[in-house]
Parts: C-alpha cells; sequence; structure tokens
C-alpha cells in the first residue's frame, strides 16, 4: 500500500503490479452525496469495475452520474461510502490524487489547451515535466503509447486543429500515459463521427486486452452500449436501479429502468386538423451578428394546428429564423404577418401579448436566469399580464400557484418552487421554460431544439407537449438538427441550407434521405 | 491547508440567512476597529478612549447625534442614488455630478422667485420649498437619464459617462457661483448666495424632516424590488440582461427609468445637504467636499448588498463616523485624515468580509 501523498507514478506502477484479468479494480460502496437544498444526489451507490471489462453507467440527466463521476475522479467528496482500490480504502481529495492513483478521466467537455501541441498537452501536469524534461524520450515514449492503442497522433499539431475524435484521442494518451488503469469516459461517443467511434472502439478493445477497466457513463446514445460495455448499471434518481450483463438485456428494458416506465420510441401523431393560417412570413431576409445574410429570402405560411418542421445544419439560419419570429432580431426586407396583422416590426412584448411564445435554444443565457427562483422565472411570462399584476404589483400569490402547477404537470424534479433555476439539471430547466411558454396557450409555438441534450424522458416528454399544443390548435414551428424527431412529428418539413428554405414538403412525401441530402446543400429537388 | 494537525478548508456556501449576514457585518466591525486601534496607538491616543469619544459624540451627544443624522440621511440618498442602477446591473459612478446639478436646479428656482436679492425676502415656503425640492430631483434625474439614455440607446458605458459628467458639473457649478456668476453670493465670497430664512427647511427634533423621505424611501425602494413589476424588470436585466429582452422587457427603457431615478435621488440629497442642514443654506465654497462624501454611497450600497433596508444601519454608521471621526480628531489633536481613514478601513474590511457570505471555513482533524 502507498501513502497518501504519492510523488510519481512508480510506487502506483508498484500497486498496480499483477493484475489479473477479472480482478474487481475498483469498488464503490454505498457512495451518498447530499447537496444544500435537500438534492440527494446519490444515494447509496454500489458499483465495481473488474480488470479487463467495459462497465458503462447510464443514466438521464439529473440521475447523479456527473456527481457519481466527481467523485470517482476526486473533484468531490462523498458524504458516505467507501471507494476501495483492489481491496484497499481511498480517499480521494483532488483530481490530482484520483490520478497519482491511476484514475483516467476522459471529459466530454474536453480540458485541454487549443493553442498549445498534442505532446505539450499530454506532458501538461505529468511528473516528468516538473523538473528537467527530456522531451525526446518523452515524445519516444507517448508515441509508443499512441501506437500500441492505435491512434494515429501527430505529436506536433496544434489542439485546436484537431477533430473532436482527435482530441478525445489526445485526452485518453494522456491518462494512459499518467498510468491511468481505470479509464472513466464521460459521453465518449457523443462528439464523434462514425469512423471515429470505430477507432475507439478499437482502442477501447485493446485498452481491456491489457487488464484495464474501462467506465463509459452515458445519456443519450443507447446503441452504444451494447456495441462498447461488458455489464451496464442503471442509475435513477441517485440510486443504483440495476446492474445487469449486456448481453443479456435490450434496448427497451434499459429504457424502461432508465425512465422507470414503459417508452414508446415512436410517438404516434393524430392526423393534422389544419385550421386558418397563422404566420406568413413573406421574402423574408435578415442578418446574423456578424453583419451576415442569415436568411435569404424566405417564405412560408402555417395553419392552426400544424407543425413545421424546420431542418438544418446548425449555422444555415433557422436559428436567425427563430429570432425574426420572436421579434429580437429585425426584418431586413420582407413581411410577417399574424393572424392577418402585419408584426414585422412589432416587438417583443408586443408578440408576447398576441400569442407568440419562443422557447429558445440558449436555455441557461437567454431562456432563464440562472439567480431567480423558479417562480420568478416563470414570472418572466406574466410581469406584464394584467391576471397577475394588479397596479404595477405582482401577485406573488397566483404566481406561485402557477409555477407550482407547471412543475407538477411538467413533473419537474426540484425540492421546491423557491430554489434558484441554476440549481436545475438542463432537463428540468427545459421543463420549467416549455410549461412558462405553454402555459400561456400561445398560438404560435417556436421551439428551437427543444429537446437537445436531453435524455429519452425529458425529449419524449417534450415532443408530446409539442403535439398537445398542435392538438389544442396552435402552429407550432419546431428548429431542429434531429431528423428522426422532425419527420416524427412534423406536417411540413422545411430543410434550410444557408439562409434558405430548400422547399416546404408535406411530410407524407419527405423521406430522410432526400431531406439529408438537402440540408447538406446536396440537392435541390425541382419544383413539383 | 494544515496548521498544526487541523486541516483547513474553503467550501462555496449554497445559501446564507441574512441573520449571518448580519453576525458576519458585525464580526467586520469589530475586527475593523481593532486593527484601527493600532492606528491610534501610533498617534499617541488611547484607543479606547479614542473610541469612545467618537461613538459618544456621534450618538449620544446631542448636538452630535443631529449631524449624525444629517449625514446618515446624506450618505442614505447617495446610496439609493447607487443601487437603483446597481440592480439593473449598471453602474451609477455620477452621484456627484447629479448632486451638483440638483443642488443648482433647487437653487434655480429660489433665484427665480427672487430670493437672492436678500435672506429676508418673505417667501412662501408652502409654495417654494416643494417646487425646490421637486426642481432638485428633476434636475439630478435629467443628469442621470443622459448616461442612462446614452446607455440603453448606443450602448455607451456608463461608468465612464457618468464619472465625466461629474468633471462637466463640477465646473458649471464653480461657473454658477463664482466670479460673477448667477448664483454668485453678493457678499462675492466665492460661494453661492444665501437661502432666504423665510425657506429653511422645517425640522423635526433639530434634524431636517428630510429624514421622513429618505425612510419612506427606504420602504418605497424595497418595495419596488420585491413586489413591482417594474422592480422585477430592473433585477431580470440585471442578472439575465438576453433572457429580460427575450422576455419583452424593453431594457433600453429601464436603463433609463434606473439612472432617471438614481438621479433624482441623488438630487433630493444635494437639497437635502445644501439647502436643508442647519447652518449650511447655500452652495458652500468647498462644495467639492460634500462631492466627495457622495462616493461613500457606493461602498455603502456594495456593503449593504443592494438592500435598501441593510443600508439603513450601514449610513447611520458611517454618518456617526465621520461626525465622531471628525470631532475626536480634534479633541485629541489627531493629524488630519485620521476620520477618513477609520471609514476607509472599515469600509475595506465590510467589503472583505464578505468573502464569507459565499464561502465557508471549515476546520477539522487532518
Amino acid at each position: 500500500m502507498f501513502g497518501r501523498r504519492t510523488p510519481a507514478n512508480d510506487l502506483a506502477d508498484e500497486f498496480w503490479a499483477n493484475v489479473q484479468p477479472g480482478e474487481v479494480l475498483l469498488r464503490a460502496q454505498g457512495i451518498t452525496k447530499r447537496f444544500p437544498g435537500g438534492v440527494v444526489a446519490n444515494d447509496h451507490i454500489d458499483f465495481e469495475i473488474r480488470a479487463q471489462e467495459v462497465h458503462a453507467l447510464l443514466g438521464e440527466n439529473g440521475a447523479g452520474k456527473t456527481t457519481l463521476m466527481s467523485i470517482l475522479f476526486g473533484l468531490l467528496q462523498p458524504d458516505e461510502g467507501e471507494i476501495y482500490l483492489r481491496g484497499h480504502p481511498v480517499r480521494f481529495s483532488s483530481p490530482q490524487d484520483a490520478i497519482r492513483y491511476g484514475i483516467g478521466m476522459v471529459h466530454q467537455h474536453r480540458k485541454l489547451v487549443p493553442a498549445h501541441t498534442v505532446l505539450e498537452n499530454i506532458l501538461l501536469g505529468h511528473p516528468k515535466a516538473r523538473g528537467v524534461l527530456n522531451v525526446r524520450e518523452a515524445a519516444e515514449e507517448v508515441a509508443a503509447i499512441a501506437e500500441m492503442y492505435g491512434f494515429n497522433l501527430d505529436l506536433y499539431a496544434r489542439v485546436w486543429q484537431l477533430t473532436e475524435g482527435e482530441k478525445q484521442a489526445v485526452e485518453i494518451v494522456k491518462a494512459l500515459y499518467r498510468g491511468a488503469h481505470i479509464l472513466i469516459m464521460d459521453e465518449p461517443t457523443s462528439a464523434l463521427t462514425p469512423v471515429e467511434t470505430d477507432r475507439l472502439l478499437e482502442a477501447i478493445e485493446r485498452m481491456t486486452a491489457n487488464n484495464l477497466g474501462v467506465v463509459p457513463f452515458i445519456t443519450h446514445k443507447m446503441p452504444i452500449i451494447f456495441r462498447i460495455s461488458d455489464r451496464v448499471t442503471i442509475l435513477r434518481r441517485g440510486r443504483v436501479v440495476a446492474t445487469l450483463p449486456t448481453r443479456d438485456t435490450n434496448e427497451r428494458e434499459l429504457a424502461q429502468l432508465l425512465v422507470g416506465r414503459e417508452v414508446l420510441f415512436d410517438i404516434q401523431k393524430p392526423p393534422a386538423t389544419p385550421g386558418d393560417v397563422v404566420v406568413e412570413v413573406e421574402h423574408v431576409t435578415a442578418r446574423n451578428d456578424k453583419g451576415g445574410l442569415a436568411l435569404n429570402d424566405v417564405s412560408f405560411s402555417l395553419r392552426a394546428g400544424q407543425v413545421l418542421g424546420v431542418a438544418g445544419v446548425a449555422g444555415n439560419g433557422q436559428h436567425e429564423l427563430a429570432e425574426v419570429l420572436a421579434g429580437l432580431r429585425p426584418v431586413e426586407h420582407g413581411r410577417i404577418r399574424f393572424l392577418g396583422r402585419d408584426i414585422t416590426t412589432a416587438s417583443v412584448l408586443e408578440r408576447w401579448q398576441l400569442g407568440i411564445g419562443y422557447t429558445p435554444a440558449e436555455r441557461t443565457e437567454v431562456g432563464s436566469i440562472g439567480d431567480f427562483t423558479l417562480v420568478e422565472n416563470v414570472t418572466l411570462n406574466y410581469f406584464w399580464d394584467e391576471r397577475y399584476v394588479q397596479n404595477g404589483l405582482l401577485n406573488e400569490k397566483k404566481l406561485r400557484a402557477l409555477t407550482e402547477s407547471i412543475i407538477e404537470t411538467y413533473q419537474v424534479v426540484t425540492p421546491s418552487p423557491d430554489v434558484k433555476a441554476k440549481t436545475l439539471s438542463g432537463g428540468n430547466l427545459q421543463k420549467v421554460i416549455m410549461g412558462r411558454v405553454l402555459s400561456r396557450q400561445p398560438k404560435l409555438v417556436i421551439a428551437n431544439l427543444p429537446a437537445q441534450g436531453l435524455d429519452i424522458g425529458a425529449t419524449e416528454f417534450v415532443q408530446r407537449r409539442l403535439l398537445d399544443a398542435r392538438a389544442a390548435g396552435a402552429a407550432v414551428i419546431l428548429i431542429s438538427e434531429d431528423l428522426d424527431e422532425i419527420l416524427m412529428l412534423s406536417d411540413i418539413i422545411a430543410p434550410m441550407y444557408e439562409g434558405r428554405i430548400v422547399q416546404l414538403i408535406p411530410a407524407e412525401q419527405a423521406d430522410k434521405e432526400t431531406i439529408g441530402a438537402m440540408i447538406a446543400g446536396g440537392r435541390t429537388r425541382a419544383n413539383a | 491547508m494544515t496548521l498544526t494537525g487541523y486541516r483547513i478548508r474553503v467550501v462555496r456556501r449554497a445559501t446564507l440567512p441574512a441573520w449571518e449576514a448580519a453576525l458576519f457585518s458585525l464580526l467586520a466591525l469589530v475586527v475593523g476597529l481593532f486593527l484601527f486601534g493600532f492606528v491610534f496607538i501610533f498617534a499617541d491616543a488611547s484607543p479606547q478612549q479614542a473610541y469612545r469619544e467618537i461613538f459618544r459624540y456621534a450618538f449620544f451627544n446631542p448636538n452630535g447625534l443631529r449631524l449624525s443624522l444629517s449625514r446618515f440621511i446624506f450618505l442614505t440618498l447617495c446610496t439609493y442614488a447607487f443601487i437603483v442602477p446597481l440592480r439593473a446591473g449598471e453602474w451609477n459612478i455620477g452621484m456627484t455630478g447629479q448632486l451638483y446639478i440638483g443642488a443648482l436646479t433647487g437653487y434655480g428656482v429660489v433665484y427665480l422667485f427672487g430670493g437672492k436679492t436678500s435672506p429676508n425676502v418673505p417667501l412662501s415656503p408652502w409654495v417654494v420649498l416643494p417646487l425646490m425640492i421637486g426642481a432638485s430631483m428633476l434636475g439630478g434625474a435629467l443628469w442621470g437619464g443622459i448616461a442612462g439614455w446614452l446607455k440603453g440607446r448606443w450602448d455607451v458605458n456608463e461608468i465612464v459617462v457618468t464619472m465625466m459628467l461629474n468633471f462637466i458639473a463640477f465646473w458649471i457649478v464653480s461657473h454658477t457661483i463664482k466670479d460673477g456668476g448667477i448664483f454668485m453670493n453678493p457678499g462675492g465670497r466665492g460661494e453661492g448666495f444665501t437661502l432666504p430664512t423665510s425657506l429653511r427647511a422645517p425640522l423635526i427634533g433639530g434634524v431636517p424632516f428630510t429624514i421622513l423621505l429618505v425612510l419612506g424611501l427606504a420602504f418605497g425602494i424595497d418595495l419596488l424590488f420585491r413586489r413591482t413589476s417594474l422592480g422585477y424588470q430592473i433585477r431580470a436585466v440585471g442578472l439575465g440582461p438576453k433572457a429580460a429582452r427575450y422576455a419583452g422587457v424593453n431594457v433600453p427603457r429601464i436603463s433609463l427609468v434606473v439612472f432617471l431615478l438614481g438621479g433624482a435621488i441623488a438630487g433630493l440629497a444635494a437639497y437635502h445637504y445644501f439647502a436643508a442642514v442647519p447652518g449650511v443654506y447655500k452652495i458652500a465654497r468647498d462644495y467639492n467636499t460634500i462631492g466627495d462624501l457622495a462616493f461613500f454611497g457606493i461602498i455603502c450600497g456594495l456593503i449593504a448588498q443592494g438592500n435598501a433596508l441593510a443600508t439603513l444601519p450601514v449610513a447611520l454608521l458611517f454618518g456617526g463616523l465621520s461626525i465622531g471621526g471628525r470631532f475626536a480628531q480634534g479633541k485629541l489633536h489627531l493629524g488630519f485624515g485620521v476620520d477618513y481613514a477609520l471609514m476607509g478601513v472599515l469600509m475595506i474590511i465590510l467589503v472583505a468580509f464578505q468573502f464569507f457570505y459565499r464561502y465557508r471555513l471549515i476546520v477539522d482533524r487532518a
């Protein structure tokens, strides 16, 4: 056993000598973490990782994955519970401590210095780099590790030049060069292309062959579990729901365990019953923040009870379209009519008052105020509404009751309506924003990336609420980068490319390949 | 950090009850007074005696208490002039300039009623006083409004604008009261003309009636931010400007409104100091010292964390210290500026102690 303050890796090497295949490398027992305000993020979590094993941790947003990961990596200390490494109790007081004990971490949001080279990033923080460093020797060692795991890295490239997959490889090699025997990976495949994913899986295979244990934390991409892992542990609301061998389970069972109820992957959409025209956009042109042309002669009209799915790769004008409709961005040319009335120059407030509701993609910066309580955040859409304001005074009682009803109907997980919005998880925050906007019963709903970054349960919930709004007779503009979502929810599809709507396509005539080609700029279907 | 077997950790707080915040401020005060005691020792004075003189004069001597309360009124108003824009995330560094212009417009009303001709002109206070107060507030509001409008309409930095406007206002006052300016005292001593006796503000137990306005404002501002839609919009702009704009708050208008309000309050402070405090009753030759005193409003506002009610004890303390400190300085023959040094040290320590509002020290055995 080595002491609490291990200066370098040599003792760790001794500690990790003679690992047997299948031996338990790390065991977490009864890990409990409570946060101020009564949130129990981790509730007696038991978890183990064996040598040669990939043990995935699956959980929705807010299930306690981040907390557990932080505890395993020494960023947080558990209130209760123990961590054992090869049977010895250990306590990590900092990430440096965890690294010294042989824990490696591959972050979802890469912790690299973009202006430095790959090699510099790998050596940064390494004990060898503390005194005089033999760069050539270090470079050879790093190159050997990269090669061993099949990573083709240019050690002298600058990190900002790399693709996401290459950056991830840098983080992996860095952890392995520090002597990691257990590798924790946060959403390992979320930003990777299919080819990069294949390469990663191969590297992981080589790691396990070398007696390492790998722990991927996964929220969204369930199919990857079946390609990557030997065992899977499912977290829900801070507790371990089940630990299963991956080969004995399937996607439907995992989804059910994850959400706590049956999940229908296909939302059945009732047939559309189009009403009167709600919004007409005529030849609208607008600029982006840098002054470039963001919307180029965009026209469409939408009826009550219809969903317009605006598909596109980020940066092709969808965001500006949403802002133009919400009144947050000026129209350069063209006209917008809402219920027959010209609103091209109407203020943001006038549009809210007329019945246009916008849920922005930037939920923490635009859609909510982190330092405001949930009641105050709900007030954002009511501070001018005479049902809730009398003689300039806010009716706190009614606002609180409204907030409580939103929390209940939208199943927001929060200890109280008085907590600050910044304490909520992403999915819960989006539910508050959605609930707030839809509680106004707007006649036009503009939903900008409503399900982005949400887990399965929350995604399904948000999508259902949009369809509810449609059924209630609202016109819905759904902006999404997810073609499956667009195809599932829309009545009319508007693929956007470079500020133009390529073509308006009725959903029943749309197929994924055609739209995929259109948003990539590859094809413009001739007008029918 | 480890000290003799104990481990000291700094942990971020999630919440802070109001009583704990008050306790830390009190603790900061004790520490500050203790540390400043060394200054008295180096000045060959006994700290106990010095503090006794300061506090006894400031709060227990009838004369001193009246002066302290006048200062308290002034400091509170300057603090409010600062915190109303602060809640919208905007820094009003221009209380001084708004104060100067407020003094000029207030005395402008007196001038228009012919009050310059003699201190004995019989004027009806029922007519002129409200107009004076209104004019002072309007003048301050317009001067502040310049910064608010520029900020809201063109996003011009409000700190720079208010700071520059201070200098302009300073020289306008100088131009008006010195060397043949229209408000020059007929006696020609480089100061403004004297307020006619008939227009002296009513006193309540020797304290100008403006104390009632201050107390009213305290509850008014507190209500504004806790209950009203306008106050809510101001806070939304301060804490989430993009979210506020998204929700339909007219952000440029809020910028203008907070500076109009702040400026108006600074104008009221001008009325109070130059036309309501016994013994002044004119724009004095050294009007700049009172202008400088207005800057203490910034620090009082930061200590009170933008809270209108918490401002009251803070301003009372510093109002008293500035009066008591000056008194003790004379009585104990201390060096020049000890009073301001004492206030400065206490303010720095109070602000420094706000570290504990956000962090907690945990000491346990390593």
